[in-house]
């Protein structure tokens, strides 16, 4: 079985159309974003508390809502999750326990104090109490710039320079999307969707790195043809192996997706979607960076040594 | 067969058995039924060979086994360097010791940078008993509570420093259910209470069976703003001899704060305020919890305890005690103070909050004693525990908590277990529908690849967690990547009109540079995850790290040795590929 038999689609013609398109995409998530005053962090920055609480038999949501009103909690919320008789009650911590200092503990005593009757299990709690909050939300941004200077220097290294900044405006994109798609359908972000993120990097860099890996051979062979065309060529010689790759990472990451159990929604959600905008980026978005670049300096030649 | 092509197939090989081999025991542990662990329970010599076949499998994380991961802060306000440091350890010492003596398997407590301690208990069937257990600090003293004639002056005192300070907002006020205007108008004398000893115990709590006369007044928000201490309190004798003093429980927050304020404890000078550990029900809907005047100095505390146990209340039916006894100096101190102070009030206090104040009827000599309340058998034992664990050098505050019940660890296997089989049988069926008998390779390499991973996991005692789960299923679709890459190369040689071998050898030779640097790029990703990773992450990053590291293996060594062997005899035959 074959897909594409020495396919000849042309992609870097089609820059224009993919850069407007992309920057609509990286400006309407940037508008989401700020619609939604940023990104929607979740209680491993904020702090605060998640109780994922099973009751039987099941109330409605409102019924949770009321049983906890008029004890003091603010900003608490209360949403499905999975099943009928599943919840998950978020709240900041607020010192509601003065002695304890366990609002949580408390928070699940006045549940069960005004759902009489009710039978009500713990299934997880997490509690971030405010300064670990700030400190793991300064790691994650420290992270997350450590991981893509670390790549642009390897890829100076592999390659040269310009290649990785246009990688790295590809990564930037792919991130920016599904964080307007975060915002989008109100998601939170918690530490495990930024491992999602740095997997995203890491999973799109990969399929940039091949591309640009063949641009390189590619460089060498053809010294005749246009920096245009070899460029257009490597993404084509890639085009199978880039779609077969992005197939079977997207088989399993929408699987995890869809039998994965409600914890790792979320997460499972943003690699299924970085896989997609990944793939996207790195035919449409990270090689046509050279050659727009390129063409904006029109320094051909001089360019085509140095990229070898 | 070439001399290069053995060794690698030799190998390949070794690395493959040794991988089987280390799963052995997690095989063995998966096939241990929950009948035989049931039976382990009785049976220790059968508990021994199971825990030795657990540790040697592989370790899941507390999100998939059930259990509850803390960090606990510890309070070094005000400490050098070296008393911090002393603290910490100290600290990590004695809760270890609770725990040990809480009866939970394979518990970990390990410092995490100077401040911090890390508790991890896995498989923990009851999450809202430990957390008591270990944030207590459980400081046991005895105090003198002062004469009730110097009650009157200890509350003018502190009216005078917060007269000055902000003006309580009205919103407070409506809360006050019932101010005392008698606060100020409370005599000494008429506070002494009846000494009433009617315990035959010198221990024995006294009478709490109040009179019905309640002489609680209605708000008086005028008599709050001259008096901010004492307004918000009642004065009611009769419920406790020890003192007439009681706050409403909605003021307690207030009344602890001000009593938590610097400039109480230094302008009160060798005494201080102390309120009760619960409130007592007056009716109508009236919490009051008694507040004591006690001396500043301890004339006894917790670390002079040599046993505490617990059982029931004889003089209150349901209701349970703890008793402890002293070692000889602290005997002998108590058996003094004691003879010293006949007719005085002497205060148990456990952690600033007062268990009971009852009434010295004779000099105790025995250096032992009981602390009583409304405890239920549970309580009590616990607090039994944790006197004799000893008491925290200083405050421990529960900075984070991740607690999994077992049920749900129980589901996130199943589900993650389910989804990584559905995932990889989706890769393995079009790996075979799109390259055929190469195909074959590609899968060969995708289960060995995770066979190797698992075998690394156990044998590094590295931990699988749920999003650890993730990562390997991830893997598993950027493992098909490396293949895809070789195989795609050999299908452009062969188009080339090269020789099957000759297709193979410059197929592998130009996707191993490219694999490399697509690897590495991941990797540098996996690794900041490892480095920055916390709890969750670090279960995916290990997972998906090992899983690049292995699959590269797979794919440039393993794949290669097969399909050179496959293809070592054919010449211009046609590859399936």
């Amino acid at each position: 079985m074959e897909f594409f038999k020495d396919p000849k689609i042309n992609f870097v013609g089609k820059m224009k159309i993919a850069f407007s398109l992309s920057a609509t995409l990286v400006i309407v998530s940037a508008v989401l974003m700020l619609i939604h005053g940023g990104p929607r962090l979740g209680i491993d920055f904020t702090g605060g508390s998640v109780l994922q609480v099973k009751i039987d038999p099941a109330p409605q949501v409102q019924d949770i809502r009321s049983a906890l009103e008029g004890r003091g909690y603010e900003g608490v919320q209360v949403t499905d999750f999975g099943s009928a008789d599943e919840f998950l009650i978020t709240f900041p911590l607020s010192g509601v326990d003065t002695e304890t200092g366990d609002d949580a503990q408390h928070l699940l005593n006045d549940l069960r104090e005004g759902l009489p009757g009710a039978t009500i299990e713990l299934r997880r709690e997490e509690s971030v109490g405010p300064k670990i909050g700030g400190e793991l939300r300064t790691a994650a941004g420290n992270s997350i710039v450590a991981a893509l200077g670390l790549i642009v220097l390897y890829i100076t290294f592999r390659f040269v320079f310009r290649y990785g900044i246009a990688a790295i405006m590809a990564l930037v994109h792919d991130v920016t999307l599904t964080l307007g798609v975060f915002s989008l359908l109100n998601f939170e972000i918690s530490l495990s969707i930024i491992a999602a993120f740095l997997t995203i990097i890491g999973y799109s860099l990969n399929d940039t790195i091949v591309v640009f890996d063949r641009i390189r051979e590619n460089m060498k062979l053809r010294r005749k043809e246009s920096y245009r065309n070899v460029i257009n060529r490597s993404i084509n010689e890639c085009l199978s192996r880039t779609l077969l790759t992005s197939l079977t990472t997207f088989f399993v990451a929408a699987t995890l997706y869809v039998m994965g159990g409600p914890v790792i929604h979320d997460f499972a959600f943003a690699l299924t979607f970085g896989v997609l905008v990944g793939t996207y980026s790195s035919i449409f978005i990270a090689s046509p960076i050279l050659v727009w670049w390129n063409e904006r300096q029109k320094v051909d030649k001089k360019r085509r040594a140095l990229d070898m | 067969m070439n001399r290069s092509l053995q060794i690698r197939a030799g190998l390949t090989v070794v690395i493959l058995l040794l991988s089987l081999w280390g799963l052995l025991p997690t095989f063995k542990a998966l096939s241990i039924s929950s009948a035989e662990r049931e039976a382990a329970k009785t049976d220790h010599v059968l508990a021994a060979k199971i825990a030795d076949i657990d540790a040697k499998a592989i370790r899941r994380g507390l999100d998939l086994k059930g259990g509850m991961y803390l960090v606990l802060e510890v309070d070094q306000e005000g400490m050098n360097p070296s008393e911090a440091e002393d603290a910490l350890a100290r600290t990590k010492e004695i809760i270890y010791n609770r725990i040990d003596k809480f009866g939970v398997s394979e518990p970990e407590v390990t410092t995490f940078g100077s401040s911090r301690i890390v508790v991890k208990l896995p498989g923990l069937q009851d999450p809202e008993r430990a957390k008591n257990l270990l944030g207590k600090t459980a400081k046991l003293e005895f105090r003198m509570v002062r004469p009730a004639t110097e009650v009157q002056a200890a509350l003018e005192k502190l009216d005078q420093i917060f007269l000055g300070d902000a003006p309580v907002e009205t919103a407070v006020e409506d809360t006050v259910g019932s101010t005392a205007t008698e606060a100020d108008t409370a005599e000494p004398e008429g506070t002494e209470v009846a000494a009433a000893d009617t315990a035959a115990n010198p221990f024995g709590e006294l009478d709490d069976a109040f009179a019905d006369e309640t002489d609680l007044q209605p708000t008086n928000a005028e008599f709050l703003k001259t008096h901010p201490f004492s307004g918000l309190l009642v004065v009611q004798s009769g419920a406790r001899p020890a003192t007439p003093l009681f706050v409403p429980e909605e003021n307690v927050a207030r009344v602890q704060a001000m009593l938590d304020d610097e400039r109480t404890a230094a302008r009160l000078r060798g005494s201080e305020f102390q309120m009760d550990m619960e409130p007592i029900n007056f009716g109508q809907g009236q919490m009051l919890r008694p507040l004591y005047l006690v001396e500043s100095k301890a004339i006894l505390s917790g670390d002079q305890l040599t046993d505490a146990t617990s059982s029931s209340n004889p003089e209150r039916p349901g209701q349970w005690q703890v008793n402890f006894s002293l070692n000889s100096r602290g005997a002998r101190q108590f058996a003094k103070v004691t003879g010293e102070n006949v007719g005085r009030f002497l205060a148990i206090s456990l952690d600033g909050r007062i268990s009971s104040a009852p009434v010295i009827q004779g000099k105790i000599p025995s250096g032992s004693g009981s602390i009583s309340g409304s405890f239920t058998n549970a309580e009590a034992s616990d607090l039994a525990l944790l006197l004799r664990a000893g008491a925290l050098p200083t405050d421990v505050y529960i900075a984070e908590e991740r607690t999994v019940g077992p049920s749900l660890g129980a589901d996130s296997i199943h589900k993650g277990v389910s989804a990584a089989l559905y995932g990889s049988l989706m890769v393995i069926v079009f790996m075979l529908l799109y390259y055929r008998k190469s195909g074959v390779i590609t899968v060969i390499a995708l289960i060995s690849n995770i066979i190797i991973l698992m075998a690394v996991l156990a044998q590094f005692d590295l931990v699988l967690t749920l999003p650890g789960i993730a990562g390997i299923i991830l893997t598993v679709g950027m493992a098909v990547d490396a293949n895809v890459l070789i195989n795609e190369r050999i299908r452009e040689e062969l188009r080339k009109e090269k020789t099957i071998r000759a297709s193979v050898q410059s197929g592998y030779a130009n996707a191993t540079r490219t694999i490399v640097d697509a690897n590495v790029t991941t990797l540098i990703a996996g690794v900041i995850l490892l480095w920055f990773g916390t709890g969750p992450i670090k279960g995916f990053a290990v997972t998906l790290s090992i899983g690049i590291l292995t699959s590269m293996f797979t794919a440039l060594v393993m794949t290669r040795v097969l399909m050179e062997w496959t293809t070592r005899n054919q010449g211009r035959q046609k590859l399936s590929i």
